[in-house]
């Protein structure tokens, strides 16, 4: 168990998850005692002006210390992420946690990297606290994993895993940045696109399955419980991760905890992200297609 | 722990495809695939369903012994009087005989049901500590009216509310013990004392016997009656106990869509158009009456 000096948490997102993003840090902020030594890395890119300052009112709400960094100002992280395969639903952003040695300050030894749909429930500085092993960094098992390393009729996809290994979600994960650093991740992506590799593989999940494997600390599952239907409410989750298209801020979400997440983000947050995403969505309607 | 790891598993015609999804789901979960030797004991089976099951070793360096009780006198003198009724047949008895069916070699044995799913290394279910008790199993969570039936009084003359009672369908055996207790001889005395009929047959008679010299297995080592809100907790075994079968057209089970691909895409339809093609008859009678 950590019980003194600062607890570092990394997110890392874009302009369309800074609501998502306010509520994780909320709820955070919400679960422990120890708010004040909380220190918040944003990593964001292309975030609105008028979102970070509700960002950065969780200081004032909670004393917890928020520093932001955009990654757009960074002309190596530009030209980084401007090489990487992204989807609508994962852009290259998704790739920036695998910078976080170069990108996280100096004093930082441990780093808990939440992504931004995910509700914490449970005192963070449990899972900050816990012994790796000696490992470098410590996930929860990925439940579709099987079908996601091996393809249609489980043999389409003949590598570079092995179902039989264990292979996380990489949502929740617990760093010891020395051996992090040592991983030389940056040198690794450049190796993955030099080769044609990267195009294969499941965004950064895989290239840190890949690269972290048999060096994991495999975590409970309440740590990062995925695809959270409500009936998983029983088993009280430390850390609800709404990985699939049903999220909680969306009206109607038959998800765990959609009624309490939705006050965690405060009903104004919520209205003002609907608000945010319907003009998003008729911007696009307008927007010639890329 | 080294060594064979056989895998006994009891099945007619009727369960050949699933027979094929549990064999071929140990195979890619496990890290020690030639070291494995499945036992199949069946009665009724087609040589197309054989040639099927046997294909399975082209694709993995495993062991496959057919042990067929059409002929096996022991077998048929033994099931001839018990009592069954529909949707089971009497090969269910078949896992009582196993000391009896299985060549010396097999001290330790994993009994699966075909309606299972294997999702961790089977090595590390072998590799259980079984405390010197013969067998190894999950209690029942059903237990209760599985027990007592109708009122939970029916059968109060043989078990209690609080009898430890496991689910028959994942068994680790310890050869030797399980020898010494005597099944079949045991079975027909409960079979003689009109036991048998009203209770739940095979699993009934193993809980009468083994009582209170069962080791309890983590529960994740036969979850039943799963449904897809339970994958999250990452299942080592999947029992699909109950109507909810993953191999019919709209399953409502839990990793349905990934079993359908372990059993493959092939042999999932020509399943399900052989059982659409025996049910044909009967449902012509019902939809043409003379």
């Amino acid at each position: 168990m950590n019980t003194a000096g600062p607890l570092h948490i990394a997110l890392t997102f874009d302009d369309y998850f800074w609501a998502p993003a306010y509520a994780t840090m909320r709820s955070v902020c919400l679960t422990t005692r120890r708010r004040t030594d909380l220190v918040f890395h944003l990593f964001h890119w292309q975030l609105a002006d008028e979102n970070r300052a509700i960002l950065d009112a969780i200081g004032t709400e909670f004393g917890a210390r928020i520093i932001h960094t955009a990654l757009a100002e960074n002309a190596a992280v530009r030209a980084l992420l401007a090489r990487l395969p992204g989807t609508k639903s994962f852009p290259p952003v998704v790739y920036a946690r695998l910078l976080l040695n170069q990108l996280l300050p100096a004093e930082v030894e441990r780093v808990l990297y939440l992504d931004s749909d995910v509700y914490v429930r449970a005192p963070v500085e449990t899972l900050i606290g816990i012994d790796l092993e000696g490992k470098t960094l410590a996930a929860a098992p990925e439940p579709g994993r099987h079908h996601l390393v091996r393809g249609n009729d489980m043999k389409t996809r003949m590598g570079p895993f092995d179902p039989a290994d264990p292979y996380f979600n990489s949502g929740v994960l617990l760093i010891d940045r020395a051996r992090w650093g040592e991983a030389r991740l940056p040198d690794y992506l450049e190796s993955l696109i030099t080769s044609g590799q990267l195009n294969a593989l499941y965004h950064d999940q895989d290239v840190l399955n890949l690269k972290f494997l048999g060096d994991v600390t495999l975590l409970d599952p309440r740590w990062n419980l995925t695809k959270p239907h409500p009936a998983l409410r029983a088993l009280d989750p430390f850390i609800v991760h709404y990985t699939t298209g049903m999220k909680p801020w969306n009206t109607l979400a038959y998800v765990a905890f959609g009624s309490s997440y939705k006050h965690v983000m405060t009903r104004a947050v919520l209205r003002r992200y609907a608000a945010y995403r319907r003009r998003r969505w008729l911007a696009g309607l307008f927007s010639p297609k890329a | 722990m080294t060594g064979t790891l056989h895998i006994a598993l009891t099945f007619d015609d009727r369960y050949w495809a699933p027979a094929y999804a549990v064999m071929r789901s140990i195979s890619l979960a496990s890290n020690r695939r030639p070291d494995l030797v499945f036992h199949l004991i069946h009665t009724g089976i087609s040589p197309a369903s054989r040639a099927h099951l046997d294909s399975f070793a082209n694709e993995f360096p495993v062991a496959i012994n057919h042990i067929a009780l059409d002929q096996h006198q022991a077998y048929k003198a033994f099931v001839a009087d018990l009592p069954i009724a529909k949707p089971f047949s009497p090969v269910i008895y078949a896992r009582l005989l196993l000391d009896r069916l299985l060549p010396e070699t097999a001290q330790r044995i994993v009994y699966l049901d075909c309606d299972t799913f294997v999702r961790a290394p089977i090595e590390t279910l072998f590799a259980e500590n079984l405390g010197g008790k013969p067998i190894g199993a999950v209690l029942d969570a059903h237990r209760h009216m599985q027990m007592l039936g109708r009122d939970l009084r029916q059968n109060s003359d043989v078990f209690s509310y609080n009898f430890p009672y496991f689910n028959s369908g994942v068994l680790l055996i310890d050869r030797t013990a399980y020898a010494s207790a005597d099944m079949p001889g045991r079975t027909m005395e409960l079979h003689r004392q009109g036991l048998l009929s009203r209770l739940q047959y095979d699993q009934a008679a193993l809980n009468l016997v083994f009582k209170d010299n069962w080791h309890n297995l983590d529960w994740r080592w036969n979850v039943i009656c799963p449904e897809p809100a339970h994958e999250v907790l990452d299942p080592f075994i999947l029992h699909y106990t109950g109507p909810r079968k993953p191999w019919s057209l709209l399953p409502g089970a839990a990793f349905a869509r990934l079993y359908r691909h372990v059993m493959t895409n092939d042999i999932f339809y020509a399943f399900w158009r052989e059982r659409l093609r025996a049910r044909l008859p009967g449902l012509l009678k019902v939809l043409v009456p003379k």
